[in-house]
């Protein structure tokens, strides 16, 4: 008897956790994009609207850089979520063409200015222009290149900034248009007649896999690439290091990825949260917007500390969250051969 | 001989009926799979990608290949594994294990010639660094007969062509096994594309230009006269060098490419390949996209789906692919849709047979 009722206990206790586990992944998804997603696609397009506004108001250097810095920050929000929207007619990179190793956003720029290329007078057109001439690292060039950012109202380049950013707004509200679309996908994932996402679980890996990419762009691009190796640090290949935002978008991205942790989620991560605050008030402390500090052997090794802690982040999310959704990256594409 | 397994190989020549795929099921596809609890299996798929048979595996698969005739096939380990497996896909069990031999190991795929009677494997000399190719003759239960060289360092993919000519991507990237994965001669590797025979050696190899020497060849498929070779980029990323070659014997390679933003998010590293109907397929799961190009080399479509990898021709013309979540989607033009989704992730590659 006893032992009869101790097996149905477990049992009970079995099917709840299933059940629990399941709900827990559809909340995690609902929440993730209830709280983080759409409300960070609508703050892009709000401020890149504005950004647009302002260059049409007074297309010059100092006149458009409050506008250019608040549309970045808001990018800083979403630019993890490549999924859906943003993946289409290559978004992301005419968004924000970064890592450049090639140095296509200054030639393109250049190229763009030296032919005073009349095709900044059609929205249409401009937006069939090379991915690395537009977007916010075109925008960068114009507005921080000693040798670029000193141009009047008459100028061509003014009219350059103006095309980029009402292109720049474009993209935003085009993708705030069409999320609702994809996250109803994402929220009907394993329904009937859902033909992208398949099973339940494969809305929380997306989202999951944004998440972890995210949290590894940051490690292993925005810091490793300027760490370079030992011998050899980088600074030059700061992100956005012209308009001095290398840092500052380390710490909003951090705090992004956190928020739609804390969504996915969908209940306490001990191991995350703290791991999250130590790595944000590591980035802050670091007090060097463009990172600059690389180029000395202590100033590389506090990066490389920032590195490590966004690593820790990674494994507590990977324990916290993808344990708990029951989701882990991607079989294949963590293979390679 | 003992007296047990010379009655046994009486048995299976003289009074059993010779077996084909039809009485596996007639399989349309062989693909390797992670299940759910964590265990490995082969799996036979239909036309549609409807189960047909599993046979439990005892490591990770990589890739296999389906006997011409019998239904037999051999499954791989992940390089650098140092086994593959014969199954019989009719009885579900293994019939023979292959070794590699001492100082040397497999890559994962495999080729049969000859009308199925010889296996040839793609194999590291591990000291050396040089390619080599593996002989086993089937009929004498898959004795070690011989091997030659592959044209290259790294072989990796094979197929054979009409007239039992072989196909060999030798990748260029030497590795150890003590050192796993790590690529030791990044600077100095020529990937190439040879084609040989078994009795006469290498009769052509294709070098792609020296920029791009850091474009690893690993994978093959052929259609209409003209062998595809898909690419995995070794060099600093974001890059757009293409990712899909196109060549007919005794011309230059036609290389492929999306537009930049699309070559991107290939993230330098094609999985598989495969021709079919006037189409070439190439699937990157690191990118979660499969890129579609014409017979011509021109790109064609992006169809977005996250850890896509396996792609084998389809009997419509259209083309299967696997993912690592468990689906099987089929496409037809420029359009995907699903066909299947199960509670497993599938590994690399999905393999036609027949």
């Amino acid at each position: 008897m006893m032992r009869t009722s101790l097996a149905m206990r477990s049992l009970t206790i079995t099917l709840a956790l299933a059940c629990g586990l399941s709900g827990m992944a559809r909340a995690g998804v609902d929440e993730a994009l209830s709280r983080h997603v759409l409300p960070g696609f609508g703050a892009f397009a709000e401020s890149s609207a504005a950004l647009a506004a302002s260059a049409k108001e007074d297309c010059r250097a100092e006149a458009l850089k409050p506008a250019y810095h608040a549309a970045y920050d808001a990018w800083m929000g979403v630019s993890h979520l490549h999924l859906g929207p943003l993946e289409q007619g290559g978004r992301a990179l005419a968004i924000a063409f970064w890592p450049d190793t090639r140095g296509m956003v200054g030639r393109t720029v250049a190229g763009l200015v030296a032919d005073a290329d009349p095709v900044v007078d059609s929205a249409e057109d401009f937006a069939d222009v090379s991915v690395a001439g537009r977007g916010l690292m075109a925008l960068e060039r114009l507005l921080y290149e000693p040798h670029l950012a000193g141009y009047g109202k008459g100028d061509y380049q003014c009219r350059l900034a103006r095309a980029i950013s009402v292109d720049l707004a474009r993209m935003a509200r085009e993708m705030d248009e069409e999320w609702p679309d994809f996250a109803g996908l994402l929220r009907s994932a394993g329904a009937p007649g859902n033909d992208v996402f398949l099973k339940p679980e494969e809305a929380s890996q997306a989202l999951y896999t944004a998440l972890m990419s995210g949290l590894e762009f940051n490690r292993d691009q925005r810091l490793g690439r300027v760490m370079g190796s030992f011998e050899r640090p980088r600074p030059n290949r700061a992100e956005a290091r012209r308009s001095e935002r290398s840092l500052r978008n380390v710490v909003l991205s951090l705090e992004a990825l956190r928020d739609m942790a804390r969504a996915l989620a969908d209940g306490p991560m001990e191991d995350s949260e703290a791991a999250f605050a130590q790595a944000l008030e590591r980035a802050e402390a670091l007090d060097d917007p463009v990172l600059a500090g690389v180029a000395t052997p202590q100033g590389r090794l506090k990066v490389e500390v920032l590195a490590q802690e966004i690593r820790r982040i990674e494994e507590a999310v990977a324990q916290e969250i993808g344990v708990a959704l029951g989701v882990t990256a991607g079989f294949n594409s963590q293979d390679g051969d | 001989m003992d007296r047990r397994s010379f009655l046994s190989s009486m048995l299976f020549s003289a009074a059993m009926p010779r077996l084909g795929w039809a009485d596996a099921g007639n399989p349309a596809y062989l693909a390797a799979a992670r299940e759910a609890d964590g265990a490995y299996a082969l799996y036979g798929l239909g036309e549609d990608g409807a189960e047909i048979f599993r046979i439990p595996l005892p490591e990770r698969g990589h890739a296999a290949t389906a006997h011409p005739s019998a239904p037999e096939a051999v499954g791989f380990a992940r390089r650098p594994g140092r086994f593959a497996l014969v199954i019989d896909c009719v009885a579900g069990r293994e019939t023979h294990r292959l070794h590699s031999p001492e100082g040397r190991h497999f890559y994962g795929h495999g080729a049969f010639v000859e009308d199925g009677a010889v296996l040839v494997t793609p194999e590291n000399d591990i000291e050396t660094g040089r390619g080599w190719l593996g002989l086993w003759a089937r009929d004498e239960g898959y004795a070690r007969i011989g091997e030659i060289p592959s044209g290259g360092v790294g072989p990796h993919d094979i197929l054979r062509l009409d007239g039992d000519v072989l196909v060999v991507a030798n990748g260029g990237i030497r590795t150890h096994p003590d050192r796993g994965r790590e690529k030791l001669n990044l600077e100095t590797m020529r990937p190439n594309l040879s084609y040989l025979t078994l009795r006469g050696g290498i009769e052509e190899q294709v070098e792609l230009e020296p920029e791009l020497h850091l474009a690893s060849i690993r994978h093959l498929a052929q259609a209409e006269g003209v062998v595809g070779f898909a690419m995995q980029w070794q060099g600093d990323l974001p890059d757009n060098a293409p990712l899909l070659g196109l060549h007919r014997r005794g011309e230059a390679p036609v290389l492929c490419a999306a537009d930049m933003a699309e070559q991107f998010a290939m993230e330098g590293y094609a999985g598989s390949v495969a021709m079919s109907g006037g189409q070439v397929a190439i699937t990157s799961p690191r990118g979660g996209r499969v890129h579609v190009f014409g017979m011509d080399g021109q790109f064609r479509a992006s169809l977005k789906r996250a850890d896509v990898c396996g792609v084998a021709p389809a009997a419509n013309g259209g083309l299967l692919v696997t993912d690592g979540m468990g689906g099987v989607l089929r496409i037809r033009g420029e359009a995907m849709r699903p066909a299947q989704s199960y509670d497993r992730a599938w590994d690399n590659h999905l393999i036609r047979v027949g």
